[in-house]
């Protein structure tokens, strides 16, 4: 229970401090939405305006893809020049439980994004989005969001003593907007990185959102593949946390300062 | 049972040199520190800077690992029992980093109470307890980037207690921070032995260390040179006077003949702009002034005191003797 | 978090970059990996909308790419020349202003000419839509008139830079709006009438128009006309820099900020 209330907090304290850096929070809406234009008149050119609803929810999508990339695999890297990364690994607390909330801080701040670029999409490009299944829809929404959060943390611990983590980050903007079937079906890729795209949770958030405004059949499965996958980052994150704060603390090489 | 045992610490970096061909070097920072510190003591780790105060404290409070030898807080193995001693120790630094900067305090207050396990329903009076004590209530709701030094080293010390830790560890704390707004903190340091707390704290001002702690171990180059309390340590190397004579021009040659004078502990010379300063250490109660300035003739001199040793004459010999 | 991605990479990608590789961390997924992902992402982005072909992606986006070189180098450039204190000597110095920056711009064009040819080809490659050695020869100059028409735009970039402290901020903008105004995915004839005339007054735009016909077989000649209305652009763009750096000189000798790092 503590726990619990230790992870909000957190959560949601992280989220205030990164929602108040305009200058980051500017960059991050408006960047996915030059592509995001871009795409909409592409597919308007090929297909008309009758796909454009998908099209714009997948590019609301891309934008959380976004502000977690670099965020949050440099998550460490920030505290580190903040000087507090020692004070959270001097803590009692388990560093895996003050990472995670920080990248999904990172992915919440994402729903600034979905909203800039639907809003984008209605006013510029006359593209309503139904709502055919609302619990659908926010399940998936939700779930895309814990799912890139989650997948952040992956990678903040993967990354977590590189002082270049932000560019790892970085690089990997654009091959997961292709993969995870943002703007691209997966059938479109060749058969070799359709198992990356499988394991990759952002796939089922995009189609659960998907099945939530248009209908789908396998919503529930969308659903549950999402955060299973979220789940798994998570243990995986943890356990792999474990053994590089142990190396570190051996080898001093964790840069606390 | 002591509260913190260091036996025999030893610590060791890897770093590599170059850029092209990259050499792999192994420096030795802490070469075998032991020491304890009893309950309620105010002990201080005196030094300059590279001494190996910072990789000792580091230990002590689990974040790195001793290359040998091994440390216990409040009978607690650092190694072992990380965890349990993270509980029950406080750890604050100087500087201007640790806080985050965007936050007010109290926010800044809010998380690391929760992240040091301060149940929810004590936060409130404990946080309000906390600022009081640093002379900081009224300000918590402002961001600390409009903090001063003195004020941000307050609000490490009050986040450093907020889980009333046994044990606490600062970290050269007023460092930066201006005369007026340095007193206070020390002030607020011996209110917290005052409070029954244990306290280990590392600096490099001199007087500081002499005015604060109940006993002082210095280290130089990863090794404890002297221990004691501040009037032992003054005692220790110069039971003698201190004799400082300004002279116009002197050379080594002459310098190494009053060394090697009679009832002379050391000397050191200190560079001024156009002269230099002798500070001649003497062991007992000898008068060297007239044998020392006979070995001057001929060279201008100017002023000629004679004083009690301070603690810095103390670190000086013990430090620069290395 | 953006910002201090693309500060470094700016800071990075100097031309000291380009031979120093000093830190490969950076350069390498910026300047080698980002635009082949770009390619293949707008690429497939094509396919699934039913537009264009993969040539047409390639073109377009490995020259688009240019375009983060040509802003970022040439603006840390002249912010390190700021850093020197050297870039007030140089505003003054009797020499010809425009020979003198061009001189400074030639390591960043060049780099931009890296960039542009080295994504043209590995796209080309992944994609199957390799060019052969002739096509190389002909699409190299257009890709030199492409990389300097946009350093100049990188010299206003760089010159708003000294005023203004988040230059990274409108890099980044300036990089999006090419990537939507200059054809590199969305070819003219669909965009709105009033975006097409932004697009033929930004650079790249009839580098690209260019480069695709060379590609499809036209000779350097008959694409002359869109190659020298491309170094015209670059030219406006690059004297309106120097002149406006020369201003915000004269500015700063008044309120002594031009040496503020």
């Amino acid at each position: 229970m503590k726990r619990l209330r230790l992870f909000v907090f957190a959560w949601l304290l992280h989220f205030k401090m990164l929602s108040q850096s305009a200058f980051d929070g500017f960059l991050a809406i408006l960047w996915p939405l030059f592509f995001a234009t871009v795409a909409f008149f592409m597919f308007r050119a090929g297909r008309g305006s009758a796909v454009l609803g998908p099209v714009a929810l997948g590019a609301a999508v891309m934008g959380v893809w976004t502000a977690t990339s670099v965020s949050a695999s440099s998550a460490l890297q920030r505290e580190r020049r903040l000087g507090t990364l020692e004070l959270l690994v001097a803590s009692p607390t388990n560093l895996a439980l003050v990472l995670l909330p920080i990248t999904l801080a990172t992915s919440t701040i994402g729903l600034y994004c979905i909203v800039a670029t639907l809003l984008w999409a209605r006013f510029l490009f006359g593209v309503h989005i139904p709502v055919a299944h609302p619990l659908t829809f926010g399940l998936g929404i939700v779930g895309i969001v814990v799912t890139i959060g989650s997948l952040g943390f992956l990678m903040a611990v993967a990354f977590v003593r590189s002082r270049r983590a932000w560019a790892i980050g970085a690089v990997t903007e654009y091959p997961v907007w292709l993969v995870c079937g943002f703007l691209v079906p997966i059938s479109l890729l060749p058969n070799w990185v359709r198992p990356i795209s499988w394991l990759l949770g952002p796939t089922w958030g995009m189609r659960a959102i998907r099945a939530g405004a248009y209908g789908g059949p396998h919503a529930l499965l969308d659903i549950a593949a999402c955060f299973g996958l979220a789940a798994a980052y998570v243990l995986l994150g943890v356990l792999v946390l474990g053994t590089v704060l142990d190396s570190a603390r051996r080898r001093a090489s964790l840069s606390l300062t | 049972m002591s509260v913190i045992e260091a036996g025999g610490l030893r610590r060791t970096y890897k770093t590599t040199t170059g850029v092209i061909r990259r050499r792999r070097l192994e420096v030795e920072a802490v070469k075998g520190i032991s020491f304890s510190v009893e309950r309620g003591e105010l002990f201080g780790l005196l030094g300059p800077n590279g001494a190996g105060k910072t990789t000792t404290i580091k230990m002590l409070i689990t974040l790195l690992l001793p290359t040998a030898g091994d440390a216990r807080v409040l009978g607690l193995d650092v190694v072992a029992d990380a965890r349990e001693v993270r509980k029950r120790i406080g750890y604050v630094f100087g500087g201007d980093r640790g806080l985050y900067e965007r936050l007010s305090a109290l926010d800044n207050l809010r998380y690391f109470a929760e992240l040091y396990g301060v149940s929810g329903r004590d936060q409130r009076t404990r946080i309000a307890e906390v600022l009081e004590l640093v002379g900081l209530t009224g300000r918590e709701q402002e961001r600390v980037e409009g903090y001063s030094r003195g004020m941000r080293q307050r609000l490490h010390i009050a986040r450093g207690i907020l889980h009333d830790p046994e044990v606490v560890f600062l970290d050269e704390p007023t460092i930066g921070v201006d005369p007026v707004g340095a007193r206070q903190l020390r002030g607020t340091i011996a209110d917290l032995v005052a409070a029954g707390k244990t306290v280990l704290l590392t600096t490099h001002y001199m007087f500081e260390a002499d005015a604060l702690c109940d006993r002082i171990a210095v280290i130089a180059k990863g090794r404890i040179v002297g221990e004691g309390t501040p009037e032992e340590l003054k005692a220790q190397v110069a039971d003698g006077r201190v004799t400082e004579i300004e002279v116009y021009g002197v050379d080594e040659a002459t310098v190494d003949r009053v060394r090697a004078l009679d009832g002379v502990a050391s000397v050191v010379v200190e560079e001024r702009d156009q002269s230099q300063l002798l500070v001649v250490q003497t062991t007992a109660d000898r008068e060297v002034t007239a044998p020392v300035l006979a070995l001057l003739e001929g060279l201008e001199v100017g002023r000629v005191a004679s004083r009690e040793p301070t603690l810095e004459d103390a670190y000086v010999a013990l430090v620069g003797g290395e | 978090m953006k910002g201090l991605r693309v500060f470094f990479v700016g800071g990075l990608i100097s031309y000291r970059a380009l031979f120093g590789f000093l830190s490969l961390w950076i350069f390498v997924p910026a300047l080698i990996l980002t635009p082949i992902f770009q390619i293949l992402l707008f690429a497939y982005i094509g396919r699934a909308a039913g537009v264009g072909s993969d040539e047409f992606y390639v073109i377009g986006n490995a020259i688009q790419y240019s375009s983060v070189p040509c802003l970022f180098a040439m603006t840390q450039t002249i912010a390190d020349e700021r850093f020197w204190q050297t870039l007030g000597p140089i505003l003054i110095s009797p020499a010809g202003r425009l020979p003198l920056f061009l001189g400074r711009a030639l390591p960043v064009i060049v780099n931009g000419l890296f960039v542009a040819a080295f994504s043209l080809f590995v796209g080309g490659l992944l994609l199957g839509t390799t060019l052969d050695g002739a096509t190389w020869a002909r699409l190299a100059p257009v890709l030199l008139v492409g990389a300097f028409s946009c350093t100049g735009l990188g010299l206003v970039n760089a010159a708003i830079g000294l005023r203004v402290r988040e230059t990274a901020v409108l890099s980044n903008v300036f990089v999006g709006l090419l990537l939507i105004f200059c054809g590199a995915n969305v070819a003219l004839s669909t965009l709105p009438g009033w975006m097409a005339v932004i697009s033929r007054g930004l650079p790249l735009t009839h580098t690209i128009e260019a480069a695709r016909a060379v590609a499809a077989g036209a000779s350097l000649a008959s694409v002359r006309g869109l190659l020298g209305r491309e170094a015209v652009v670059g030219l406006a763009y690059a004297a309106l820099g120097v002149a406006m750096l020369r201003f915000f000189e004269q500015q700063s000798r008044r309120h002594a900020t031009l040496e503020r790092v």
